[in-house]
């Protein structure tokens, strides 16, 4: 399964790929993105993408421009937000805009294993 | 430690309400155990006098527009190097770059400061995080809360400041 990674942060986009391996998902194919216009370039360009973990406060192009960009373009792609930010009107926001979910920093592997687990049913 | 409260205004937190319990202590606990330490108690409150810091490190994010305030984290240059480390799950022997330095102190005070706008019902614009070696210019009357952290032995500041 292939999945995309975006955050500005390479610190945190590694952290995000070691808690996901935690998590049990080392089967997974990660690709990394620095900001929502290099994920919707990957996003445009790879098919076999399968899910899409980002951040949402990212130069160039934030997390909810990426999502709301996607779905216009008729992108269904599944998309999960992780975030240091996890008010309950973001995760309105997120909902609305169509994400499946939204992690806050900082998370645990069990945290990414309960809210991602019902999604890969 | 330190613990300085001087207003109750900026970010729409009320640090008057804030009692015996230190929400920011505990946000910081669970950043440090989540994502550095890998496990709780090795961040606790500094007890007595602080050193003076050598080639300290600065980083901040700001919110804006409603209860506008600065989430300011301070470290030493070794002790971010240390954190960066940890950060990175990296070897002791492996180098740590200075874009890494940066980009972990300001992932730091990212989480921190997203955490703490989710105290406040204010709804608000966080910046992203900028990292300096110069403290931001900031008045010390607009200090709202201070945090004297000891990580591992080493002096983490964390504080709360109001800003125009």
């Amino acid at each position: 399964m292939k999945v995309l990674v975006a955050d500005d942060s390479r610190v945190m986009r590694q952290i995000v790929v070691r808690t996901l391996r935690q998590a049990g998902y080392d089967w997974w194919e990660i690709t990394e993105a620095t900001d929502g216009a290099e994920a919707l370039e990957v996003v445009n360009s790879d098919p076999e993408l399968a899910l899409v973990l980002s951040d949402w406060n990212m130069p160039n192009m934030t997390g909810i421009q990426l999502l709301h960009a996607m779905r216009q373009q008729g992108s269904d792609l599944p998309f999960g937000f992780v975030t240091s930010e996890g008010s309950t009107e973001m995760r309105e926001q997120a909902e609305a805009a169509g994400a499946l979910f939204l992690i806050a920093k900082p998370f645990s592997a069990e945290v990414f294993r309960d809210t991602i687990d019902p999604f890969l049913a | 430690m330190t613990t300085d409260v001087t207003d109750a205004g900026g970010m729409g937190l009320d640090v008057d309400a804030l009692g015996n319990t230190d929400p920011i202590l505990s946000i910081a606990e669970e950043v440090f155990s989540a994502m550095i330490d890998g496990e709780p108690g090795l961040l606790n409150p500094w007890y007595g006098d602080r050193p003076d810091p050598v080639e300290p490190m600065h980083a901040w994010v700001d919110v804006h527009e409603a209860g506008s305030g600065r989430v300011l984290i301070e470290a030493e240059r070794g002790t971010v190097v240390e954190l960066t480390r940890a950060l990175l799950a990296m070897g002791p022997d492996e180098e740590v770059t200075e874009a890494d330095m940066v980009d972990g102190l300001g992932e730091v005070a990212n989480v921190v400061g997203g955490n703490v706008k989710a105290l406040v019902p204010e709804t608000g614009v966080l910046t992203l995080p900028q990292v300096s070696s110069e403290r931001p210019p900031t008045p010390a009357e607009d200090l709202l809360h201070e945090l004297a952290l000891d990580w591992r032995g080493r002096l983490v500041v964390l504080s709360l400041w109001r800003l125009p």
